[in-house]
C-alpha cells in the first residue's frame, strides 16, 4: 500500500505544535511506517509537492500576506487539512495584535521599542503584509479539522493521524484530549 | 402548608417536582443535567445566558430551564439536535466577544465558559474574533477584575446585591459595550466595595479573580478543607484552599447553615494578608533575654513555676478566640485541677437577655422589626450585617439604640439614644415577630428594660470574641480574675495585644507565661513563650453567637514548632500530674458535653 503523505507548515506560531507533534516520540517510528513526511519547517522540502498531499498540517494564525498564499497552497495540494493549535483554530496570542492595531503593533516593535534608534518598520516585496485582523486560518481557507491546544498534546496529534490512517475522520477530538491551553 | 407535588417528563423520565420549582431545579434533582451559565445556585436566576435552553412542549420557543417554573405534565427536552445547535450558537456568541483565550487565562480548568466550549466542541469561532481592549480594574487590594474576560452573566452584580446586600456592582454602557461597574464610574478600590469577596467567588470566568491565589495553580492541585471562620462569632462555615501546605484562598462554604455562602473581608481575605511575625520555637527567658529552647524544657520551666505557685496566686487569662477545646482544659486546669481563682477573658462574654426566647440569625430572615443595641455589626460582625440588611430587604424595619454613631444607621428607620429605649419598646411590643439584637455596648438599665418584652421577642447576642459564647459557659469572666497573682499566664492566641487596662493588671513582678501565635509586646515580656498554631493549622470545635457548635478543621501543618492551644494545655497538665483526656476526639468529646449542656 503507498505511504500517506504528509506536509506540514508554520504560519504566524511559535513552532510549539511542532515541537509537540515531535513528542509523539518513538510512535513516530511506527507512524512511519504508513506515512511519509514530505515538506514540513524541520525538513528540506519547503513547499508541499505538487501532485499534492492526504495530509495537510498548518499551525499558526493568518497574520500577514504571506501566510495566506502558504495557507491556499497547503489547502490546494492537500485533500485533508488539519489546523493545529489556539493560533490556526483561534487566532492565539498572536490575535492580540487585533487589541491595538496592526500599525500601532509595528510601530511599537520597530519604531518605540527602548533599545531601538533609528528603527524602521521593514518595508520589502521579499516580505508579506502584515493584515489588519489576525484570525484563524479557517477565515481563508477550508479546514477540516481543528486542533486546538496552546500546544495541542502530542496525543492528540496521534490521534487523529491514527483516525485518519484507520478510514475515520475525527470531526471533535475525544474530551481528554480537547483542550485550549 | 401542604407541598403540592407536580409530576413532570423529562427526556422521557417521569418525575417529581414540588409546586414552584423551575426546570432546572426539578432536572438537578433528578439528576438530570442541564449546561448553565448564568446561573447559580446561591442566587436569583435571572434567564440571561440561555445555555440552559431547553424544549417544553407546547412553548413556540426555546425556554431557560433556570427561570421557567415547571406545571403538571410538563414535558421537557434538554438535549436534542436543535437544542444542542441552539446553545452553540449561544456560546459561539460568548466566545466572539473579548478575550477568551485560555492559555494565559488563571481560571483556566475552572472556568465555565471553558467548559461550556469543551463540552460542545467549540474548536474554532464561527464569527470574527473580539478586537476591542477593556480595561482592567487592579485597584482592589485583593481581587482583579479583568473585563476582557467577562461574558456579562451578572451573577457578580446579583451576587452583590443578594449576599452582603451592598450593591455596590451594577452594570454600565449598553450593548457589546456593556461593563460590570462600581458605583456607576469608581475603581473598585475606591468604591463602596466592602472586599466581601462574594462576586469574586461566583464569577465564572476569569472577569474575577483573587490575587493571592491568582497563578498559583488549577483546582485539582489544591486541596480543600471545610473549616469555621474564628474571626468573630457569627461562625461562618468557610473552605480553605491549599497547596501543599500553602494556603491559597479561603472560600465561604454554600451549604454553611449560618451564612450561607456569604464571608465578609475579615473571613476571606485579611487572613491571608496577615503580616505579624510567627512564634515559630518555644522561648524561655534566660539572663533576662528571650531565647530558643526546645518544647521539653519550656513546658518543664513553665510547670515547674505553676507547680511552685500557691494556688490563690495563680493568675489565668485566654482569648475568646480559642477553640472549646482549648477554652475547656484550660479552664478545667487552671480552676478546677490547680484550684486558681478562676480564669478570665481578655475580650469578653457579655450577658444574655434572659426571659427572651433565645434566636437564631435565621430569625432576622422573617422579623419584622430589627431592634439594634449596644452593636455595631458592620464592623465586628459583618455578614451579621448582611444579614439584617437583607431582612430589611424583605420589608423588616430596624431601630438602632446607640449613643454613638452606627454604621448601620443609613438603612435604620430610626436610630435613638440609649435613653430613649422605651419608646421602642412600644413599637416592638406592636411588632409581629421582633428580634433583638444586642452587643456588649448595652448597658445594664436598658436590659432591664428590654427583658420587659419577654417572650414576645427573640434576642441574638453578638459577642464581640469569636468564641465568647463558649467562653462564658465554661465559667469564664470578663478581665482578670481579682487576688493579687504571683503567675500569669495568658492564652492569647492570635490576639494582637490585650487591652491597656489588663497591661496595667499584670503585676510587674508576676512571673509570665503566654501561649501566643505572633510576636506583640505582651509576647515580649514573657518568661515562657509557648508558640501556638492559628485559625488554618487547628482543629476543634467552635461556638458561634447563638450557641451553635461546629467543627474546624486544620488545613496545615502548624508553622515550625508551633503546635495546637489544646495539645499544649495537655502537655502541661501532663507536666503536673494531672491526665485530661486520652486523645483529641476525647476531648473534644469532653468539652462538647461541657459546652452544650450549659445555659448561657
Amino acid at each position: 500500500m503507498a505511504k500517506i503523505k504528509i506536509a506540514t507548515d508554520w504560519l504566524a506560531g511559535c513552532a510549539g505544535c511542532h515541537m509537540s507533534f515531535l513528542d509523539i516520540d518513538e510512535r513516530i517510528v511506527q507512524l512511519l511506517d504508513a506515512v511519509e513526511f514530505t515538506s514540513s519547517p524541520v525538513t528540506d522540502l519547503k513547499h508541499p509537492p505538487k501532485e499534492g498531499v492526504d495530509i495537510g498540517i498548518l499551525e499558526g494564525a493568518i497574520s500577514n500576506t504571506h501566510n495566506v498564499e502558504v495557507a491556499k497552497q497547503m489547502r490546494e495540494r492537500a485533500r485533508f487539512l488539519i489546523a493545529v493549535g489556539d493560533c490556526a483554530t483561534f487566532g492565539g496570542v498572536v490575535a492580540m495584535r487585533n487589541l491595538c492595531g496592526t500599525d500601532a503593533a509595528l510601530r511599537r516593535a520597530y519604531l518605540e521599542t527602548e533599545s531601538v534608534c533609528g528603527g524602521v518598520i521593514p518595508d520589502s516585496q521579499e516580505l508579506g503584509k502584515p493584515l489588519e485582523m489576525v484570525t484563524g486560518v479557517d477565515s481563508v481557507v477550508k479546514v477540516d479539522l481543528f486542533i486546538p491546544g496552546c500546544p495541542p498534546r502530542a496525543d492528540a496529534f496521534f490521534y487523529a493521524l491514527s483516525e485518519l490512517l484507520a478510514g475515520r475522520t475525527p470531526v471533535v477530538l475525544p474530551p481528554e484530549l480537547f483542550l485550549y491551553d | 402548608m401542604e407541598i403540592v407535588t407536580l409530576t413532570i417528563t423529562i427526556n422521557g423520565q417521569t418525575i417529581k417536582a414540588p409546586f414552584g420549582s423551575t426546570i432546572l431545579q426539578a432536572a438537578r434533582q433528578a439528576g438530570i443535567d442541564i449546561p448553565t451559565l448564568c446561573n447559580h445556585p446561591a442566587l436569583v436566576p435571572v434567564g440571561a445566558c440561555r445555555v440552559c435552553l431547553v424544549e417544553v412542549k407546547g412553548q413556540r420557543n426555546l425556554q431557560p430551564a433556570c427561570t421557567f417554573p415547571v406545571v403538571d405534565g410538563m414535558e421537557v427536552q434538554t438535549e436534542t439536535p436543535a437544542l444542542v445547535k441552539a446553545r452553540k450558537f449561544v456560546i459561539d456568541m460568548l466566545f466572539s466577544q473579548r478575550n477568551h483565550f485560555c492559555m494565559f487565562c488563571e481560571m483556566s480548568g475552572k472556568c465555565e465558559l471553558q467548559d461550556l466550549g469543551y463540552r460542545y466542541g467549540i474548536d474554532h469561532w464561527i464569527y470574527s474574533t473580539y478586537t476591542k481592549r477593556f480595561p482592567v480594574d487592579a485597584t482592589s487590594p485583593y481581587f482583579l477584575l479583568d473585563h476582557n474576560r467577562c461574558v456579562l452573566c451578572s451573577r457578580c452584580l446579583r451576587a452583590c446585591d443578594e449576599l452582603p446586600v451592598n450593591r455596590t456592582l451594577g452594570l454600565g454602557q449598553r450593548g457589546a459595550d456593556s461593563m460590570i461597574c462600581a458605583d456607576g464610574i469608581a475603581p473598585l478600590g475606591s468604591s463602596t466595595c466592602i472586599s466581601c469577596g462574594s462576586c469574586v467567588q461566583v464569577c465564572p470566568t476569569g472577569a474575577l479573580f483573587e490575587k493571592h491565589s491568582a497563578f498559583m495553580g488549577t483546582d485539582e492541585k489544591m486541596s480543600c478543607t471545610k473549616s469555621i471562620c474564628s474571626f468573630c462569632s457569627i461562625g461562618c462555615g468557610m473552605t480553605i484552599v491549599t497547596r501543599g501546605d500553602q494556603v491559597q484562598r479561603i472560600e465561604s462554604d454554600w451549604e454553611a447553615p449560618v451564612n450561607g455562602g456569604r464571608l465578609c473581608r475579615k473571613g476571606r481575605f485579611e487572613p491571608l494578608y496577615d503580616g505579624r511575625k510567627r512564634l515559630t520555637t518555644p522561648l524561655v527567658r534566660r539572663n533576662g533575654k528571650l531565647a530558643e529552647a526546645d518544647w521539653d524544657e519550656a513546658l518543664q520551666i513553665a510547670s515547674e513555676h505553676i507547680g511552685r505557685t500557691d494556688a490563690a496566686a495563680l493568675g489565668a487569662l485566654s482569648s475568646g478566640d480559642a477553640t472549646n477545646e482549648a477554652l475547656y482544659l484550660f479552664q478545667r486546669l487552671f480552676r478546677r485541677e490547680l484550684g486558681a481563682a478562676g480564669a478570665g477573658l481578655l475580650r469578653g462574654g457579655i450577658s444574655r437577655l434572659t426571659g427572651m426566647k433565645p434566636g437564631k440569625l435565621s430569625d432576622l430572615e422573617n422579623s419584622d422589626l430589627i431592634l439594634l443595641i449596644g452593636a455595631d455589626p458592620t464592623k465586628d460582625q459583618p455578614v451579621a450585617s448582611f444579614l439584617i440588611k437583607r431582612a430589611l430587604d424583605k420589608g423588616a424595619k430596624l431601630v438602632i439604640v446607640d449613643d454613638r454613631e452606627n454604621s448601620l444607621s443609613p438603612f435604620a428607620w430610626q436610630t435613638v439614644p440609649s435613653g430613649d429605649l422605651d419608646k421602642l419598646l412600644v413599637m416592638a411590643v406592636q411588632a409581629s415577630r421582633p428580634v433583638v439584637l444586642h452587643g456588649a455596648e448595652m448597658t445594664a438599665d436598658a436590659a432591664k428594660s428590654l427583658m420587659q418584652l419577654g417572650k414576645k421577642a427573640v434576642a441574638i447576642a453578638l459577642e464581640p470574641a469569636g468564641n465568647g459564647c463558649a467562653a462564658r459557659a465554661l465559667g469564664f469572666q470578663n478581665g482578670l480574675p481579682s487576688g493579687t497573682h504571683r503567675l500569669l499566664y495568658i492564652l492569647l492566641g492570635e490576639e494582637k495585644d490585650i487591652g491597656e487596662n489588663l497591661q496595667q493588671a499584670i503585676a510587674p513582678d508576676a512571673f509570665l507565661i503566654v501561649q501566643a501565635s505572633y510576636t506583640s509586646p505582651l509576647a515580649e515580656k514573657a518568661h515562657v513563650l509557648l508558640p501556638s498554631a492559628i485559625w488554618s493549622e487547628r482543629d476543634g470545635t467552635l461556638t458561634n453567637t447563638e450557641g451553635r457548635v461546629q467543627r474546624a478543621r486544620k488545613a496545615r501543618e502548624p508553622l515550625g514548632e508551633s503546635r495546637q492551644d489544646w495539645e499544649i494545655l495537655a502537655l502541661l497538665a501532663d507536666r503536673l500530674g494531672r491526665k485530661m483526656g486520652e486523645s483529641f476526639d476525647d476531648i473534644s468529646a469532653q468539652t462538647v458535653r461541657e459546652v452544650q449542656g450549659k445555659e448561657i
